[in-house]
């Protein structure tokens, strides 16, 4: 830590960190200088002149000058409030005063000093310089802005450069024609604006405002909820704004302002009309309404005849990584404990098996070991299989921040993904050869003796082994194999090994292959060769991609665990569950979910129950899923909305949203967070807890709870990696487990001394080529994955009409060499065929991917990537191998 | 037809230009100079733009923003030659206002408007450092001054015929 | 008292040599100055330069010997030498000269001073607009470069250097010195608050001497004839010849060189050939836009930094308007300030707002409109722009207003009354 210097401000004697501005400063000691144009999370402008302080008689900024030791500084003094109530009047001189009718009324700081300095009247105001008509534009689905209201703080465009990376807004003109502007006045639609309103979020008069929130209400009139955004693994904080049960507005997020796209205008889908609002039952070849006590008593009967007549593990059951907590608890429970078997599974098996499986093998614990908070301080950082800016918004905000600071990055990819803008290397692979250049970058770290020996000693085992492998993987090897020019490797590599605080972070591009659990145990190798282990900002990070995936997986709805990742085969272990919860704990590990459907197939599995997933979109090789769904005895649907999925089902489900109900949510830093209820749910519709009581209990096996926080307490007496965690201690905030004991604080980072399986394991990997190469009939390689404006399947950013209206329709990226040898243009519609299928989609011609290379976003269940997708497995950790397969294009004729 | 090959012939030119300059943010000016120059109409185009703006890695913005703050970059079509009349108070003391009235009469256009044919764009300037031949006036590189009113019509007449 | 005559110092090349030979230079002792550099260490090039007390000619009046030895100290390898050649203060041409007239002089001065700090690359920031000064100047670098005088091992010693001339793109505000350094770096030319000064945090955050032309074009007579033969021109606080620009109402405007100290009273009436047509002065704007106007009884003030500052006014560029008994006062200050609410960079609240309204309530005064609180109010917002301002162009805006009000208040109070004087008139109608 710094040192620290003294000061006196308005008498009061302050210690602060060497560094901190007066502003801070003055901050710490519960003094507030007015300011506009300064924002604590941005770099200090000094452009409004509001903070001008008294210092030794002169004038310092307030906002940029640095405190120093023995100043005595003066920050309301009469002279001080003479200029500032001046200043005020030149800004007031030509902004408009219909705060009446503004948005920001209430809450616009330039009226609250407006109001605080008395300013009546104003001598300076003019015809002579009111700014021209400026109207307002409202040029994308999400932001208004009012460039008369604009006070030219230049918040704005600090947020969009230092936190976002984007530099879309900047000033424009000069002197009092300065305005806020996008290149070329170009509506932010066309100039590659990410929409994540962040320039909102900080601006300080009502310039830039939601448009939805447009007369909807006032800012008093609003009731706030806080909760936690129910998109992506990041679990952000947020506050609902409401009036008469409908969100008016977000605010929140990272650092209290910073949100993606979707959190912040993406939940729209909550008030939607289509929402399932009552239960529905198959009637021929559509459904009819039904009560709660119709539906839920043929469920009942259904599940427990094909039970009877098959055994319990003819049904099998998909739990959600939307829904919360006590919902994944739950739902285990009532396929464990209420029907008998340990078929639950969830789509974490589509993401993260491959982690599991390998940082459990290599450190005993398959999540991300460290947490945000500490990315800003890693001095390098290595992207690999992760299109965080889209994926993972605010992570990449993170990231940006420490490069911003100086960290190096390192990206390994094929596209020219947006964070390979900013990187030190960007090392382009050929898709599914990662072990190769892993395996390389350790050879490289070796070799040059970069690697951390002590680490290596004291805390790690099998090292000889490991060693004898990658000595094989030489950079001129690794570049036959993956096509990384050796040099580029060599340089990468050595970066990485300097560092003294190395953090990976890796997501899909790494895990969905058939050589997935390979690849994380080649991660976790160069974590431990690099001593990059069990340290603030540094270690293995898996990003989670659903918003409570990783407590979908804390709370095992998997079939090959129990609740905190208690093995199922230690009797000892299901002793504890036996007594706790009334029954025997069936032994063998259930299925997976792609065995599942195949079971289907063959007739091993008859019912299902699905909860808030969407296979229909989301699964490999999707007429396999539908042929499997088909074959189904029954199936029953929980759900928010009706979807591809739904369709097959023979009862469905009204669920209430993550804003209908009270719970927790684990995001990807193994936070755990309260989710509350802020609207009540449509019509009948229910939560999922309930619905899972209300089921069970039918089926024999009774379940009450008086709310979720009781169920948290069940869990907390079960899986000691949440032993301490309960509604009271999260009322002040989140907490990352492993928190054993209501006295624990929480882990911010994972295996400090030690590692969760004693010692680190290193396993020599081998690299494999992927399952399906590209070949005469088939000669290019699609990869799949996401983009920043739609979520999943879809099921909900579909329904929010800017979002869809941005990004409408399934697209394939095309190298452009590609594109010309194939007679396809920007913008045609072309025919993608794999061994499985074929979809027909608009071509985008770009170099973001590299030649032989396509890519298809996988949200689309019009137009679903995986109808082409290989459903190969991963043979140890069952994932299937979403990232590679051989394709064939063709342009479809007009 | 015709128009088309000058485009393209623009858009090979502006390559050219841009090419010549190291990738650094520091090149911005001199890049927006060298294209503009290379317009025979003295502007630079959104193209202009997009291309300085690709080639230094600066968002479009900074480059939009550096172009609208400084006044001698254009985004309109401007004449072959560009008339900057001087309005400091030394030339406004000397009879600026005269000498600009004079030349808005003579080209028969209103200060940052161009001549029908294309050959003369007027603008004022605050000053052109020629106080010592108040009132003056530059016509691209070369200066003029001190102008009476009545000097203006020789002087328009007779640059155009050296250009022409 | 001392009788004052023209001395040619930094002009005396100038239109006595073709300044695009550089045997032209070199015949008249040219780059003598940095070869008698090079025979010493930088440390006492700089002791040379501070005792010779050389003080900045870019208006501050900041000791060039004290800057200088700030970066040759600092702890940064890498540094730069920059030069303000940006020259946009209204009545000033001096830069302009001596650039076009005598290029060489710059260019040795800027050797000697990346010699003396340490720097192996500068930088001459010019106004876009003065092209033929850029087009002298690449041609006096490169004739220089072939003759070994600037580039690697310059004159066969172990010091390298280099020289670029960038143009500016029209924005007065550059001339102040991180704007401009903002402006060479390819960004808008938005003040830096201050301090850091360029010394510590300058060009692409690097120790950097920005100094201004007239000011390096002094090094290399100073290197010559060293510090005590400077110190005996001029005044104690302020030795050395300095360039006037002369303009307005005179028989003779032109750039006159003398020593330091001279009255105001010979540049107008000697120097300048006084008033035309034998008419009465009025006043006399003195160091530019942002100077201060100065009334006939204050004459004999000598133009140096400490005298004029002694009388509320400063050096500024050493620009004279002059104007007449014919003119009218709030008519020059219209265009005074019309020319920084068009210069004003924007970036500040109260100069970006200020200067619009200063010049709108001017306005008011000019069309006989307005109440006798306009003028309190003028002085309200310049004062807040004084004090509040970011950078020194608003800060001085306070300068020309202050003092047209106070000596020629009676002039603005019969606009009140009465309403438009002729020249007023014209000056509205035309901008109406």
């Amino acid at each position: 830590m710094g040192k620290l210097v003294k000061l006196r401000i308005d008498g009061r004697e302050v210690e602060v960190p060497e560094g901190t501005t007066i502003l801070a400063a003055a901050a710490a000691a519960g003094i507030e200088i007015p300011h506009l144009c300064h924002h604590p999370e941005l770099s200090p402008a000094g452009i409004c002149r509001l903070c001008l302080v008294e210092v030794d008689g002169r004038l310092l900024t307030a906002c940029y000058h640095r405190a120093a030791e023995g100043m005595e500084v003066h920050t309301d003094t009469d002279r001080l409030r003479r200029l500032r109530r001046l200043n005020l009047e030149l800004i007031l001189s030509d902004h408009p005063l219909d705060c009446l009718v503004c948005e920001r009324n209430g809450t616009c700081e330039l009226q609250r000093y407006a109001y605080e300095f008395g300013l009546e009247g104003n001598r300076f105001r003019g015809p002579d310089y009111d700014r021209q008509e400026l109207p307002a534009r409202e040029d994308n689905p999400f932001i208004r802005y009012e460039p008369e209201k604009c006070i030219l703080c230049g918040r704005c465009v600090r947020a969009c450069e230092e936190v976002q990376g984007r530099g879309v807004l900047d000033f424009a003109s000069r002197g009092f024609s300065t305005r806020i502007s996008t290149g070329l006045d170009r509506a932010l639609t066309e100039v590659n604006c990410e929409l994540c309103g962040q320039c909102l979020a900080v601006c300080p008069t009502g310039a830039l405002t939601e448009r939805a929130r447009r007369f909807r209400g006032r800012e008093w009139e609003l009731r706030r909820v806080d909760t936690v955004c129910p998109f992506c693994g990041c679990g952000c904080r947020i506050t609902l704004h409401i009036k008469d049960d409908r969100i008016v507005r977000v605010s929140g997020g990272y650092r209290g302002f910073r949100l993606c796209v979707k959190g912040r205008f993406g939940l729209s889908f909550v008030h939607r009309e289509d929402r399932l609002r009552t239960p529905l039952v198959r009637e021929g070849s559509g459904f009819r309404e039904a009560s709660w006590e119709e539906a839920l008593d043929l469920v009942a009967e259904r599940l427990l005849t094909i039970k009877g007549r098959y055994g319990p593990d003819a049904i099998a059951g998909l739990s959600s990584a939307k829904c919360t907590n006590e919902e994944n608890y739950l739902f285990q429970k009532l396929m464990r404990a209420a029907i008998g078997t340990n078929n639950v599974d969830h789509c974490a098996r589509l993401c993260h098996a491959p982690t599991v499986a390998g940082l459990v093998a290599a450190f005993g614990s398959g999540a991300m070991t460290n947490s945000i908070d500490e990315i800003v301080d890693a001095d390098c950082i290595l992207v690999t299989g992760s299109n965080t800016t889209e994926a993972h918004p605010v992570i990449a905000q993170e990231i940006l921040r420490a490069v911003r600071r100086g960290a190096t990055l390192i990206v390994v990819d094929p596209r020219l993904i947006e964070l390979a803008e900013h990187a030190r290397f960007h090392l382009r692979q050929r898709p599914g050869t990662d072990v190769a250049w892993i395996n390389g970058f350790c050879h490289v770290i070796l070799k040059e003796g970069l690697w951390d020996r002590d680490f290596v000693r004291e805390r790690c085992e099998n090292f000889e082994e490991f060693a004898e492998v990658v000595e094989r993987y030489t950079p001129e090897n690794v570049e036959g194999i993956t096509g990384i020019p050796a040099d580029a490797l060599v340089e990468a590599a050595r970066a990485f090994g300097k560092a003294e605080r190395g953090m990976i972070f890796y997501s899909m591009g790494l895990t969905q292959h058939t050589t997935g659990t390979d690849n994380v145990l080649a991660i976790a190798n160069l974590a431990m060769l690099t001593g990059n282990v069990g340290r603030r900002s540094t270690g293995v990070n898996p990003l989670r991609g659903q918003n409570n995936v990783q407590g979908a997986c804390d709370l095992a709805a998997l079939p090959n665990v129990l609740p905190g990742y208690q093995k199922l085969a230690d009797p000892e272990v299901r002793g504890k569950f036996e007594r706790a919860w009334g029954v025997k704990v069936p032994e063998r590990p259930g299925l997976t979910v792609v065995e599942m459907f195949q079971a289907a197939l063959e007739g091993k599995v008859r019912a299902m129950v699905i909860m808030g997933e969407n296979p229909m979109v989301s699964d490999p090789d999707i007429s396999h899923v539908a042929e499997a769904l088909e074959r189904l005895e029954f199936l029953v649907v929980i759900d928010i909305f009706p979807n591809e999925t739904t369709r097959f089902a023979d009862v469905i489900l009204p669920a209430a949203s993550f804003a209908e109900k009270d719970g927790t949510f684990t995001n990807t830093e193994r936070r755990v967070r309260r989710v509350r209820r802020a609207v009540p749910p449509p019509g009948v519709a229910k939560p999922d807890w309930e619905i899972i009581c209300e089921l069970a209990t039918r089926l024999g096996y009774p379940m009450s709870y008086s709310g979720p926080a009781e169920i948290m307490d069940e869990i907390a007496s079960l899986a000691p990696i949440y032993g301490g965690i309960s509604y009271g201690r999260l009322e002040s905030g989140g907490l990352q487990w492993p928190c054993t004991d209501p006295d624990h604080p929480g882990t911010p980072f994972l295996h400090e001394g030690r590692f969760v399986r004693g010692k680190g394991r290193f396993h020599p990997v081998e690299y494999r080529d992927p399952a399906e190469l590209p070949d005469p009939e088939y000669p290019l390689t699609l990869t799949t994955g996401r983009v920043r404006w739609h979520f999943h399947s879809r099921t909900m950013t579909g329904r929010v009409a800017g979002l869809q209206e941005l990004v409408p329709e399934a697209y394939v990226e095309v190298n452009p060499r590609d594109a010309a040898r194939l007679g396809i243009g920007d913008g045609d519609r072309v025919r993608v065929s794999s061994r499985r299928g074929s979809i027909t989609v608009t071509a985008v011609v770009t170099a973001r991917v590299p030649e032989g290379t396509v890519f298809i976003p996988f949200h689309f269940g019009e137009a679903a990537a995986n109808a082409l997708t290989n459903p190969t497995l991963d043979p140890r950790s069952k994932i299937p191998e979403f990232k590679v397969c051989a394709v064939r294009i063709e342009p479809v004729g007009k | 037809m015709r128009e088309g090959r000058i485009l393209l012939a623009r858009r090979v030119n502006r390559q050219e230009i841009v090419r010549k300059f190291p990738r650094r943010e520091d090149q911005l000016l001199p890049l927006l100079h060298a294209l503009q120059r290379a317009n025979p109409q003295n502007y630079l185009t959104p193209d202009d733009l997009r291309a300085a703006a690709e080639h230094l890695r600066l968002p479009l913005a900074a480059v939009y923003d550096a172009v609208t703050f400084y006044s001698m970059f254009s985004l309109f079509p401007r004449g072959r030659h560009i008339i900057r009349v001087c309005r400091s108070p030394t030339c406004h003391l000397l009879g600026a206002i005269p000498l600009i009235e004079a030349l808005e009469r003579e080209l028969g256009i209103r200060i940052g408007e161009t001549t029908p044919d294309g050959f003369f764009t007027l603008e004022a300037v605050s000053c052109l450092g020629l106080c010592d031949r108040a009132p003056a006036l530059m016509i691209d590189g070369e200066s003029f001054g001190p102008l009476a009113p009545k000097d203006v019509r020789e002087l328009l007449t007779q640059y155009r015929e050296v250009k022409r | 008292m001392k009788a004052f005559a023209e001395k040619k110092v930094l002009l005396s090349n100038v239109g006595a040599i073709d300044p695009e030979r550089i045997e032209d230079y070199l015949d008249r002792g040219g780059y003598e100055g940095l070869r008698a550099a090079l025979k010493r260490s930088p440390a006492e090039v700089v002791g040379e330069i501070k005792e010779s007390r050389l003080r900045g000619r870019g208006g501050a009046g900041f000791p060039t010997g004290l800057k200088w030895e700030l970066v040759l100290k600092s702890r940064a390898k890498t540094r730069y030498v920059v030069c303000n050649a940006d020259e946009g203060e209204p009545g000033t041409f001096k830069d302009r000269v001596l650039m076009e007239g005598d290029p060489h002089r710059l260019i040795e001065g800027m050797t000697i001073c990346g010699y003396a700090v340490g720097a192996k690359r500068g930088f001459i920031y010019v106004r876009g607009e003065y092209a033929l000064s850029i087009r002298r100047l690449e041609r006096a670098i490169s004739q220089a470069r072939q003759r070994g005088l600037l580039g690697r091992k310059i004159l066969g010693s172990d010091f390298s250097f280099d020289l670029e001339v960038r143009a500016g793109a029209g924005a007065y505000v550059c001339g102040e010195e991180t704007a401009l350094l903002e402006s060479l770096e390819g960004k808008r030319g938005w003040p830096r608050i201050r301090p850091p000064f360029p010394v510590d945090y300058g060009f692409r955050g690097k120790p950097t001497v920005v100094n201004n032309v007239e000011t390096l074009a002094n090094v290399p007579e100073i290197m010559c004839r060293g510090a005590a033969w400077y110190r005996t021109l001029g005044t104690g606080d302020s030795p050395g010849t300095k360039l006037y620009p002369l303009s307005g109402a005179l028989n003779r405007p032109r750039l006159v060189e003398a020593e330091m100290g001279v009255p105001l009273r010979t540049l107008i009436y000697d120097f300048g050939g006084g008033l035309p047509g034998g008419r009465e002065l009025k006043g006399v704007l003195v160091g530019g836009a942002a100077g201060a106007f100065l009334a006939p009884e204050e004459l004999d003030v000598p133009m140096d930094f400490k005298s004029l500052w002694e009388i509320g006014a400063g050096l500024g560029s050493g620009a004279v308007l002059v104007f007449d008994e014919t003119a009218c006062v709030i008519d020059v200050l219209w265009s005074v300030l019309s020319f920084f609410a068009h210069e004003a960079c924007g970036q500040c609240t109260p100069c970006r707002v200020g200067t619009v309204i200063l010049l709108s309530l001017l306005e008011k005064v000019q069309n006989g409109s307005g109440d006798p609180a306009v003028l309190e109010k003028m002085l309200k917002v310049t004062h807040l722009m004084k004090v509040a301002s970011l950078c020194p162009l608003g800060q001085s805006v306070r300068l020309p207003v202050e003092t047209a009000l106070e000596k020629f208040r009676r002039e603005f109070e019969s606009h009140l009354k009465e309403g438009p004087c002729p020249q007023c008139k014209a000056t509205t109608e035309v901008h109406a």
